[in-house]
């Protein structure tokens, strides 16, 4: 590519941009997208992972395997929850500050999207299905039935997760969009029917990590559950065993596809691959290996609560390279800088985001999250103490506050 | 040479890029709707559960919860994304005129979202393990975060009819662009009929209830529940036709099918029907049959509303000043926003578009056809489409004993100049309105295989005459080397 054709490329990216600007500075959209997604991610993983181990579990004879797949299934259901939902907030900023490149990039493969919902819905009802053919039975070591439903789960979820890696790819590669939205014999395509562009090893990287997560979260699981009045510890052992030897296998494979994917970044990143951050990327995955072999041995009390927390420390460094290569081709090569996106600065709503977020997540969220812990650990009915039952109450105040300041706001504006 | 803020276009051949958004918001406001009903029901009856100390109600929430909670609101989750999904690529500008306004808001709806997530599996998992002083908190707090979710979008819907206050346009901001008339009666229609939804969605949960009295107890209260609230919510419907620009109302009159208005008050008197049916003989409902009067009813009722919203914003998509075809066709200096239209007066709409093919930048007698469809897919098809079927097909608008002349005086005298209130303002230069009508009249007359054909043949005489060119230059070259 010459100097003009660059220039074209940054002047197209430029013009679609939405005039209407951005509420706040661009950096902050920036910063809640590399977190958010790095949430996001990890919830995918545990997913993807908690359902393989559900799936051994269907498939084997053996009746640890066959408890654990029981019990990971209900780690799986939620997480694709908490993995959309959690899903909705970088694909909100990235589309504040890359509109040009995710619009085109969605609207080029328009089909693809509008299957991405479809195809998501089926996984997530085959999963449900799975799980309610098999729920009633109370004996977890018998063969479960309709198999067939939690691998169709699994498979349309792999799709689910290519269709994002590949709009992903596509915001990478200004240069095609003009000839993607060209027939090879000149018609115009307006079908959308094509995925144009995607990376197999960087697509298998952020899947493999399922494999470190998942033991990270039978880590968890033998230290949660290793409390209970009632629990069995050889089994539990066996599961955090399982779990160590699938953190540090994980992260060595996840690690060669990373180094994989470094090899085999367009030419448009430059020397991405050698820059601090794409080491730092790479390194840090292959850190999860060395810890969990360090950290991790005898009950290792406090360290298997952090096998989870160590795995979205990881993973955000690791968006971060992600965010530095989009950020490196886009403005590096193409000249197309976020930082200048033009400012229509809005305090309000702004501050009400970051004070909902804070104070209303914060709180219920905490009182969400005590209780759920609480009732996790205890054998019959969990009562909180008198200090959670506060917390539940000042939380029901907290979201009917927040309605009345919706309607006292609203109200005094409209009265203008 | 200056460009706009223009995308490629998606064009979906058999229903149209516009029914399947319409397809999808539907679905996901019949979920939605019904996740927020079932939450405010569920509240109530774990409110009942701790206040009596009934077992016997939780035992119900844990069998009908896990069904009616998880899949409502699973469908929920994942359409709530989709209708931003299936907008994005029906109509980019569109949505990103909502989002760079309204980030801020949805990002807030988003931590209510988290919460709803997590509350909806505790709600389900934590019966009989947890206090029922616990459950209801739990319930509670639920309940009150599903409405917050839709006190936030009734406000960015409300947008996209018209900002929330005229001074939006001269000062911008948010709170000009979300609260105002619109808005309130917006939201008040809203609650009403998500309290009917919470009625006919009720009515399967109650359909499972063994004991009589109860039963009919709930019964009883659904009903008047349903009964109140659809008469509240057609009555703020009248209000809210009050509220809508003039020109909305215009088309309304004007456009909507002469089926709209009896249909919908036979869905009115219908849902009333039902609900006195209910209070009187409890023993009717049972699960399939209140399942399937539950679909009918929320279908026959948003289908109409939905559509009836996607007609009357017309020729407007956000705002008031993003247009269908994504032209920006206003200037909103408090949002430091320009109009495009004279920039496409002056260039006309290929050399503004960022996507138009080389070949097709300015009209030639070798690339009409082609050029002509190009505009019409961009300018006609977010409103008709090109094919035979999907939204208002364009073959449909003209007669078929139209000339090139007319076509051309028509889209000159009426479409650059935009003098028909419900479509935009499309300014072109005169080769482009000659292009576009050669499109139109073929389109019309042999349909989309005669205009396909005519555009294979453009391209190939295009390569004929490159070869050609290369050829020439080659043997030019080849003799100036010889002299
Ligand atoms: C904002 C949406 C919108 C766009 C964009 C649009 N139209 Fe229309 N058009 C309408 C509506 C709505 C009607 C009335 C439909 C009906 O009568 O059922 C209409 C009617 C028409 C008619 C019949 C006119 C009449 O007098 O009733 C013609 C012809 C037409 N459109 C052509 C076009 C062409 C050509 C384009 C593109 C250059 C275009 N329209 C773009 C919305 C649009
Ligand atoms: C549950 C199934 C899902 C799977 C398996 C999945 C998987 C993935 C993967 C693998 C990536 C990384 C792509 C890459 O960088 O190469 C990704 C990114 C992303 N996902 Fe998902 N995802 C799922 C659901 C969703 C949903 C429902 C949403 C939206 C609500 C969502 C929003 C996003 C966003 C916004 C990104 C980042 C895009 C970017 O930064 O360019 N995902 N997802």
């Amino acid at each position: 590519m010459d100097a003009s054709q660059v220039s074209q490329i940054t002047d197209m990216m430029y013009a679609l941009r939405n005039p209407a600007g951005l509420p706040s500075y661009p950096i902050i959209f920036i910063g809640l997208s590399v977190l958010t997604f790095a949430l996001h991610i990890l919830f995918v993983q545990l997913m993807l992972g908690t359902s393989v181990i559900t799936l051994i579990g269907a498939f084997s004879q053996n009746t640890y395997w066959r408890r654990l797949g029981a019990a990971m299934l209900e780690v799986a259901k939620v997480s694709v929850s908490v993995a959309i939902v959690i899903g909705v907030a970088p694909l909100l900023f990235v589309q504040v500050v890359y509109d040009p490149h995710w619009y085109t990039s969605n609207v080029l493969s328009a089909d693809w999207v509008i299957g991405f919902i479809i195809f998501l819905i089926l996984g997530y009802w085959a999963m449900y299905y799975y799980y309610f053919v098999n729920n009633a039975n109370q004996d977890k070591s018998a063969t479960p039935k309709a198999r067939w439903s939690m691998l169709l789960s699994l498979a349309l979820m792999l799709l689910v997760g290519f269709i994002m890696h590949s709009l992903t790819s596509q915001i990478l590669h200004p240069e095609l969009w003009k000839s993607w939205y060209m027939q090879k014999n000149g018609m115009v395509d307006y079908t959308g029917d094509k995925l144009h562009e995607w990376n197999l090893w960087r697509y298998a990287f952020f899947i493999s990590l399922s494999i470190p997560v998942a033991g990270g979260m039978l880590v968890t699981y033998r230290r949660f559950k290793s409390v209970r009045s009632d629990a069995d510890h050889a089994y539990l052992n066996w599961a955090a065993e399982v779990g160590k030897k699938w953190i540090k296998v994980g992260s060595i494979i996840s690690t060669v596809l990373y180094v994989g994917w470094m090899m085999t970044l367009p030419e448009t990143a430059g020397n991405f691959a050698t820059s601090f951050w794409g080491i730092l990327g790479g390194v840090m995955v292959l850190f999860y290996a060395l810890w969990a072999q360090i950290r991790l041995n005898g009950e290792a009390k406090f360290c298997s609560y952090m096998a989870l927390p160590m795995a979205l420390v990881i993973g955000l460094v690791v968006a971060i390279s992600r965010e530095m290569l989009r950020y490196d081709i886009l403005n590096g090569f193409f000249h197309y800088n976020f930082w200048d996106y033009k400012i229509e600065f809005d305090w309000y709503s702004t501050g009400l985001f970051f004070l909902t977020f804070a104070i209303v997540g914060g709180i219920v969220l905490s009182y969400f999250l005590t209780i759920a812990w609480k009732a996790g650990q205890t054998v019959g009915v969990y009562t909180p103490s008198a200090f959670v039952n506060r917390l539940g109450t000042l939380s029901i105040w907290i979201v009917v506050l927040w309605v009345v300041q919706f309607f006292v706001v609203g109200f005094y504006v409209w009265a203008r | 040479m200056d460009l706009i803020s223009l995308y490629p276009t998606w064009y979906e051949p058999t229903v149209g890029s516009g029914w399947v958004v319409a397809f999808i918001a539907t679905f996901h406001v019949l979920a939605s709707h019904t996740s927020v009903g079932a939450a405010l029901l569920f509240a109530y009856l774990s409110h009942k559960a701790y206040r009596e100390d009934r077992e016997d109600l939780l035992d119900f929430i844990k069998k009908y919860g896990l069904f009616l909670l998880v899949f409502t609101y699973v469908a929920g989750s994942i359409t709530g994304p989709g209708i931003w999904y299936s907008t994005t690529v029906a109509s980019p500008n569109g949505i990103g005129a909502l989002i760079h306004s309204f980030v801020w808001k949805w990002a807030t709806e988003w931590v209510f979202f988290v919460i709803e997530v997590v509350g909806v599996y505790m709600i389900v998992y934590l019966v009989g393990k947890v206090d029922k002083r616990t459950h209801m908190k739990i319930s509670v707090i639920f309940g009150v975060a599903s409405l917050a979710t839709m006190l936030i979008i009734v406000g960015i819907l409300s947008f996209m009819m018209v900002p929330g206050k005229e001074a939006w346009f001269q000062q911008g901001g948010y709170l000009n662009g979300f609260y105002g008339e619109n808005t309130f009666i917006q939201l008040a229609m809203r609650m009403a009929f998500m309290f009917t939804m919470t009625a006919v969605v009720g009515g399967i949960v109650v359909a499972g209830i063994k004991d009589p009295a109860f039963k009919k107890e709930m019964a009883r209260k659904l009903g008047w529940l349903g009964i109140i609230s659809t008469i509240i919510g057609a009555a703020m419907f009248q209000l809210y036709l009050k509220a809508v620009p003039d020109q909305a109302l215009l088309v309304m009159e004007n456009r909507l099918p002469s089926y709209f208005e009896p249909s919908i008050i036979a869905v009115l008197a219908g849902t009333l029907a039902y609900f006195i049916l209910t209070m009187l003989r409890p023993q009717v409902l049972v699960q399939a049959f209140a399942g399937g009067m539950a679909v009918v009813i929320l279908v026959a009722g948003l289908w109409p509303e939905e559509t009836a919203r996607e007609s009357m914003r017309k020729p407007w998509v956000a705002g008031q000043y993003v247009y269908s075809n994504q032209v920006i066709g206003r200037d909103v200096p408090g949002m430091g926003i320009k109009s495009q239209i004279p920039l496409l007066e002056k260039e006309g709409i290929l050399k503004a578009h960022p996507f138009t093919p080389k070949d097709l930048r300015t009209v030639n007698d070798g690339n009409v056809v082609q050029a002509g469809k190009f505009i019409a897919m961009v300018y006609c098809s977010n409103c008709h489409s090109p094919s035979k079927t999907g939204i208002r097909p364009l073959h449909r608008y003209i007669p078929d004993n139209i000339t090139e002349a007319r076509m051309e005086k028509y889209v000159k005298g009426v479409l650059t100049t935009g003098n028909i209130a419900y479509m935009p303002k499309m300014p072109m230069l005169d080769s482009e309105v000659k292009a576009l009508s050669t499109f139109l009249v073929m389109n019309r007359k042999g349909g989309e295989k005669a205009v396909d054909a005519a555009i294979r043949q453009e391209i190939e005489a295009r390569q004929q005459a490159k070869l050609a060119e290369k050829a020439k230059n080659k043997i030019a070259a080849l003799t100036q080397e010889n002299n």
